[in-house]
């Protein structure tokens, strides 16, 4: 039953990363890689923050997304001008550069030794020990990050979205400042996944670098395209079932010498089928263009 | 003063692994970008695409071979060269004269044979190449034989300096793309100069810091690169567009 509950955690927070890049990826037709960037640098910000300064994980959350928006601008602010697979490059390394700085700066980070005994989230002095709990909080915050992804898809600016991601030259022309628009989205990507990043910090209560590493950003763009492109449900449907399934073949008895490769097998074949195959994902209705 | 007989000698097994690439090569275009080019699948699909060949061979190799690190055992170690104060050794030396041979083999192809015209032609415009009589989809398969089987070969010199690990292909493949995008995207000598560029960058970069940061320096390169000159050292500001 602990199992089953921890599962769905990290579904949760699966589901909070793929909704943020769906955001990007899906609803306005951003080719981005490196979205475990952004996870990483909330998941450090709020456990050094916690470790170092024994700063409480609810505000180490907060500040922890707003430096991932942080770097979403910077990085952002020049590579929204890019297009198409060189924006897919930019941004896969703006992934390896996050990644070698964790495990590099190992003053800051402790490298590759990762950081032991993160907090819990605790409520009213009660740290959120069992699994239910933390369950709670992560459906919580799934519930916001869907809510808020719902609401600017479905607003007016979520439309001018939709229109650069069909034809970026006639949001132009109707005098849309396409790359302010790009910016703001990928920004609002960064800070979501910062949470996403912070979750996991706080639960898992151990990080390194081995986490977030340019694979994990793969893993999460299978996600958003499994589920469905610039689809809500989507994203729910892509995280469960790539969270979940792999973790049935522990029950087939196997090593995880053979487990692990084989699961990666299964992402990567699964990723070649779908392009063949449904590249608008299962429920989504947008390609890639 | 060493010889070089305690190098490799020239065997089959070379050039059985870089048939064996060739191989490869042709089995997944055939198997995966030839469908794709049918359904005129945008560039982007082709690189998820062959992210998920790559998550695929890599994890195959780390099943059959396991994770650990192998090494190719090519005769007792001696010590290299003293040229000024940098030292080189045979193996090394090999590698360099190996890899200017095939570069020149791969120019001449490129530029001399009818073979590298169609393959330009293709590259530059398929269906104008369709129009004069050149079958698209025959050069493609020539191309993925002869970039396989060269990628082959370079992954067997790789390997008489370093480790092997089923891990080794990510970095290769990363290097590749930065070192081609800073040389100009479609110029051989171009990739030659950057090659040796991000070489040369990422080495001197971390003679005063430590060697784990060579990955970042390649990608600051590489995105410095993207922002400020994307067509490359050698590419045409005209090609911008395409970009």
């Amino acid at each position: 039953m602990e199992y089953l509950l921890h599962i769905l955690v990290m579904a949760g927070i699966y589901i909070i990363l793929t909704l943020s890049l769906n955001l990007i990826v899906g609803f306005t037709g951003l080719p981005a890689l490196g979205h475990i960037a952004f996870a990483c640098v909330g998941a450090y910000t709020s456990s050094l923050l916690a470790l170092n300064y024994g700063i409480s994980p609810w505000i180490g959350l907060m500040i922890g997304a707003f430096n991932a928006a942080l770097l979403g601008v910077l990085v952002g602010a020049p590579s929204m001008r890019l297009k198409g697979d060189y924006l897919a490059l930019a941004t896969f390394g703006l992934g390896v550069i996050v990644y070698s700085i964790a495990k590099n700066w190992v003053d800051l980070t402790r490298g590759p030794m990762g950081l032991p005994g993160i907090p819990k989230f605790s409520v009213l002095g009660f740290e959120l020990q069992p699994v239910w709990a933390y369950l709670l909080l992560v459906a919580v915050f799934v519930f916001i990050t869907a809510f808020v992804i719902g609401r600017i898809v479905d607003s007016p600016f979520g439309r001018v979205l939709k229109s650069i991601r069909e034809d970026e030259l006639a949001a132009l022309s109707i005098g849309k400042n396409v790359n302010r628009y790009k910016l703001i989205v990928f920004t609002v990507g960064a800070f979501f996944a910062g949470i996403a990043g912070s979750l996991y910090a706080h639960y898992i209560t151990f990080i390194d670098p081995s986490s977030f590493t340019a694979m994990e950003s793969i893993a999460v763009l299978l996600m958003v395209v499994f589920g469905g492109m610039g689809s809500i449900g989507g994203s729910f449907i892509g995280a469960l079932v790539l969270v979940i399934f792999p973790e049935m073949l522990r029950f087939l008895g196997m090593p995880s010498s053979v487990a692990a490769p084989l699961r990666q097998m299964i992402y990567g074949l699964l990723l070649v089928v779908l392009m063949l195959r449904r590249p608008q994902g299962i429920i989504g209705r947008y390609r890639f263009k | 003063m060493s010889t070089f007989s305690s190098l490799p000698q020239p065997n089959s097994r070379f050039f059985f692994a870089s048939a064996l690439s060739a191989i490869l090569g042709i089995a997944v275009d055939r198997l995966v970008y030839l469908p794709l080019r049918k359904n005129n699948a945008p560039g982007l699909v082709f690189l998820l695409a062959s992210f998920g060949v790559f998550i695929f061979i890599q994890n195959l190799l780390q099943l059959i071979y396991g994770a650990q690190i192998l090494t190719l055992r090519t005769g007792p170690v001696v010590e290299g060269h003293q040229i000024a104060s940098a030292v080189i050794t045979d193996i090394q030396i090999l590698i360099l004269a190996a890899s200017l041979i095939l570069l020149a083999a791969l120019w001449l192809v490129i530029d001399k044979t009818k073979m590298g015209k169609a393959i330009r032609a293709v590259a530059d415009d398929t269906v104008g190449a369709s129009v004069s009589g050149i079958n698209p989809e025959k050069v493609i398969l020539y191309a993925f034989g002869i970039g396989s089987a060269l990628a082959g070969m370079g992954g067997v010199l790789v390997s008489l300096e370093t480790n092997i690990e089923p891990t080794m292909g990510m970095n290769a493949i990363l290097k590749g793309i930065i070192a081609s995008i800073i040389g100009g995207i479609g110029s051989i000598p171009g990739a030659v100069l950057g090659g040796f560029s991000l070489g040369i960058v990422e080495n001197l970069g971390i003679w005063k810091i430590q060697a784990g940061w060579k990955d970042t320096i390649a990608f600051a390169v590489l995105i410095i690169f993207l922002l400020l000159r994307p067509e490359g050292i050698m590419g045409k500001k005209t090609d911008r567009d395409k970009l």
